[in-house]
């Protein structure tokens, strides 16, 4: 067992190393496969909205390819834009952790939050348009500008994919808000204990890649 | 013993020191991968639209998995979880659509280019779109207005 070097715990910064765990690196990969593995259940989860687009999208391609014609493209870019910088500053979250700079991980986390708060705006007054207009799902749909079979579907799969990643931004921006105020108050991340900041990381990365999945499929048939 | 030693691996992949300037080049690309899916996009391509728009998707997917989430550095069960994943996606994607593709015509939904049934809801000509909500389910030949010819719309 060479990798059990560590003498994991004598330091504050340094996170104990479990009895279970041969070492502290198995110990960290233990942690982030458990991570992998719960980000499958959450693509998976995901999945089951994309499968009842392409059922319907194939079903009705013209009523799909109209109605997102009545998205706005141009607030769909700005949130993509706006969801690719903030997990490039998650990213670089990390980064700093492993240097041990903790107060430019508060500012990073701090700017990802940012840029959260700004997507989800955003949305809102997507939403709040698309309510005025009337395109809603199922029943509630009663925009007189398209009346074609297949279109309130559309906007039953938008607002349920949208809503579901939506809630999953408010949860990623409540992990990273903790991670935030842990790196302002105890400043202890550094290069052998930066984990909490990785996973955080990396489901904030998760929110992002089912965004860049939801924006073609939505916005641009 | 491989668990320890892929675990080493990961730690020491991780541990090693680079520069934020591949976090940069990454958001860079992936910036210009968002760029040129709306132009693709906007353009409204009808043979193979669908497929370069999921083709950039997947590549900007694939950036964000391997160097923002670090897949890059880490090794085996990491990258076993994500490929699995991957692969029940598609398997669920697949069988549904093959389902949808191989059916009895009248089983399609009603309203649909598969169906010669009319969606009751969207019958041509009817305007009046206020007292739906209390409307029976889409496709559904309950809620049919009485007397009312229903024309298939897209099959002459």
């Amino acid at each position: 067992m060479q990798s059990s070097a560590h003498t994991a715990g004598a330091t504050p910064g340094v996170p104990r190393l479990a009895a279970h765990f041969a070492s502290l690196e198995v110990q960290n990969h233990a942690a982030r496969l458990g991570m992998w593995l719960f980000l499958s259940t959450e693509i998976l989860l995901f999945a089951g909205l994309f499968v009842c687009y392409g059922v319907y999208r194939y079903a009705y391609p013209e009523a799909f390819a109209e109605a997102s014609r009545h998205l706005d493209l141009s607030l769909g870019t700005v949130n993509t834009v706006v969801l690719i910088t903030s997990s490039l500053t998650a990213a670089l979250a990390v980064h700093y952790a492993k240097e041990g700079k903790n107060s430019l991980v508060a500012i990073m986390f701090g700017l990802t939050i940012a840029m959260a708060g700004a997507f989800l705006v955003i949305k809102g007054f997507e939403y709040s348009h698309k309510f005025e207009e009337g395109a809603l799902p199922g029943p509630y749909y009663t925009m007189e500008a398209v009346q074609l079979p297949g279109v309130p579907l559309y906007f039953t799969i938008y607002f349920l994919a949208t809503g579901l990643h939506a809630f999953h931004v408010i949860i990623g921006m409540s992990v990273l808000v903790w991670l935030m105020f842990k790196a302002m108050r105890e400043k202890n991340f550094g290069p052998n204990n930066y984990t909490a900041v990785e996973l955080g990381s990396m489901y904030w990365h998760l929110v992002d890649l089912v965004w860049i999945f939801l924006f073609p499929l939505l916005y641009l048939i | 013993m491989s668990v320890a030693n892929e675990s080493s691996q990961e730690a020491h992949n991780m541990q090693e020191h680079h520069s934020s300037v591949r976090y940069w080049v990454v958001w860079g690309v992936l910036l210009a991968l968002t760029g040129l899916t709306v132009w693709t996009g906007s353009i409204h391509i009808p043979q193979f639209g669908l497929a370069l728009a999921l083709l950039i998707a997947s590549a900007k997917g694939g950036l964000v998995l391997l160097f923002f989430m670090h897949l890059v550095d880490h090794k085996g069960a990491n990258r076993l979880v994500m490929a699995v994943s991957v692969l029940f996606v598609l398997m669920m994607l697949i069988m549904p659509m093959a389902d949808l593709a191989t059916r009895y015509r009248p089983a399609n939904p009603a309203g649909s280019h598969l169906s010669d049934l009319p969606d009751l809801e969207f019958i041509e000509g009817k305007k009046s779109t206020h007292n739906r909500a209390g409307g029976g389910a889409h496709g559904s030949g309950q809620a049919a207005p009485g007397g009312q010819q229903a024309p298939s719309p897209s099959h002459p």
